[in-house]
């Protein structure tokens, strides 16, 4: 692409980030976000621009407050930027809510999300119908959901009767049912053991070998489950090579 | 027609659900049928101090007084909504919700329909056993039309409901429906007829849907001769439906938005 027509898209160049460019599964543009008024007011990312493509997986890391969960949640639409924007495959919260979602699959951290007196089967038929998953292959969906991380043995075992790592593999076989195009993982090794680690890997790996793409974000310092393409810190409010 | 269909089956799901969540509790449907059964044996009593023609002629009092204090039972389930919510926020599923293709006003629209059903069917049943047990006269051949009643009036409140849940996601407030329910209840003539009123607060008994409701029930199942003719009340019943279900949901968007931009939308 020529630089004329980068500059017409607005492409934001990042030392040692991959430039934005309009090609990008993913982009934020100019992403900044602030919490708390006048004295409290405290700034959390300063103008992120980054770019994510088809097919890669990008690892963010950073301290305790950093603004890893910030940035997720503004990706999956959750908060609002105060300036700037995300695009995930062409689409923003603000063009269609639906449409957006439809293609983003968002795992929060910790182990919240359940309901305790749910079946782990209720869980993935609910989550599924509410991602609009087609009806003649919902019950499919459900029970591939359930073999890829393990869960055919508990189908029926309510949520407050797992151990927190099958509670885990529960909440991520909820975040990927509706086979997304976009993973924002928030800390998603929490509690997994180590056949739950590779589950988790055969999910990100399924994402990118149909052409989506993956963001995990995660403190610095934990062993990588995943081969990633792209490895980023996030300091300052703003994202630096790692 | 397939996003019609989308939606709809979320509706279901989100009442499967929640049918699912109630019948893992298997005490709890025995418990408020003994609760109510309790209510209906206070108040059986406490009727014969007022003169039985206190509503009307050939109107009996206590059947005033059970439908009055059944269509409250469907008022506070659909007003309670803003609690439901509250919940989903402390447990994470709201940020689920948030996040799904159905998104927070149809996932929060669809909780209101689980407490409304079941509300209708649990009044219905406490009905009945006024009925066999303190001789209520019941007319059977009202009953389907009496529920259409029920239905329209819960998505009144449903209504309602709603603009709570919308103040609860962008001021953390849920306190409102206890001053509502206290406020209809005395408004909308659920222990005694709304004509009693002196004159220069008596309109207020006219703007909400909780006077039509109730005079169409008491005229529909136990014959309480109505306020006005039951035609207009069932216009005037529709037309708060009508005017109060798009706006509570423009209400509960811009309070999403709001919080979303505020940054408090998973705040509780």
């Amino acid at each position: 692409m020529q630089q004329a027509e980068r500059d017409d898209l607005g492409v934001l160049p990042v030392e040692g980030v991959s430039q934005l460019t309009s090609d990008h599964l993913v982009s934020f543009r100019g992403v900044s976000r602030s919490f708390g008024r006048r004295r409290a007011r405290r700034v959390v990312l300063r103008g992120v621009n980054l770019g994510v493509d088809a097919g890669t997986a990008t690892w963010i890391g950073g301290g305790n407050g950093a603004g890893k969960t910030t940035l997720l949640r503004i990706a999956a639409g959750i908060l609002a930027p105060d300036s700037g924007r995300v695009t995930i495959d062409g689409t923003t919260t603000d063009q269609s809510w639906r449409e957006f979602h439809r293609r983003v699959g968002f795992l929060s951290a910790g182990d919240r999300g359940l309901y305790a007196r749910l079946s782990v089967r209720g869980h993935l038929e609910y989550w599924a119908t509410l991602a609009f998953v087609p009806r003649r292959i919902r019950n499919q969906v459900v029970d591939d959901g359930l073999a890829k991380f393990g869960l055919t043995e508990l189908t029926d075992r309510r949520a407050d009767r797992l151990s927190q790592g099958q509670r885990q593999r529960l909440r991520l076989a909820l975040t990927v049912v509706h086979d997304p195009k976009v993973l924002l993982l928030d800390e998603p090794r929490n509690s997994l053991d180590a056949e739950g680690l590779a589950m988790l890997g055969a999910a990100v790996g399924e994402v990118l070998a149909r052409h989506g793409a993956v963001i995990w974000c995660s403190p610095p310092g934990e062993p990588e489950a995943v081969e990633f393409d792209q490895k980023l810190m996030l300091v300052e409010g703003k994202v630096h090579p790692a | 027609m397939r996003l019609v269909l989308d939606y709809l089956q979320a509706v279901i799901a989100t009442v499967k659900r929640d049918a699912r969540l109630y019948l893992s509790y298997r005490l709890r449907f025995v418990a408020q049928l003994l609760g109510g059964l309790l209510t209906l044996t206070v108040f059986f009593y406490v009727a014969k101090l007022v003169r039985p023609d206190a509503v009307g002629r050939h109107a009996s009092y206590y059947a005033f007084l059970v439908v009055g204090i059944l269509v409250l039972t469907l008022v506070e389930s659909a007003l309670n909504l803003s609690a439901l919510v509250r919940m989903e926020l402390v447990a994470g599923n709201f940020e689920r919700i948030l996040v799904s293709p159905f998104g927070p006003i149809g996932g929060v629209m669809a909780m209101a329909v689980f407490p409304i059903v079941y509300a209708i069917l649990l009044s219905g049943i406490t009905l009945l056993l006024a009925a066999v047990i303190y001789g209520v006269p019941i007319h059977i051949g009202s009953v389907p039309a009496a529920v259409a009643i029920a239905a329209l009036g819960g998505a009144a409140f449903a209504a309602l409901g709603v603009v709570f849940v919308a103040a609860l996601i962008a001021f953390k407030s849920s306190t409102g429906p206890v001053w509502v329910i206290a406020g209809l209840g005395l408004l909308g003539g659920i222990y005694f007829p709304a004509a009693l009123f002196p004159g220069w607060i008596r309109w207020a008994s006219d703007v909400q849907p909780l006077t039509p409701t109730v005079d169409l029930l008491r005229h529909l199942l136990v014959g309480t001769p109505s306020g006005e003719s039951p035609w207009l009340e069932f216009v005037k019943l529709i037309g708060f439906v009508v005017a109060l279900m798009p706006l509570s949901g423009v209400v509960l968007s811009q309070a999403v938005k709001l919080s979303r931009r505020h940054g408090t939308i998973m705040e509780y």
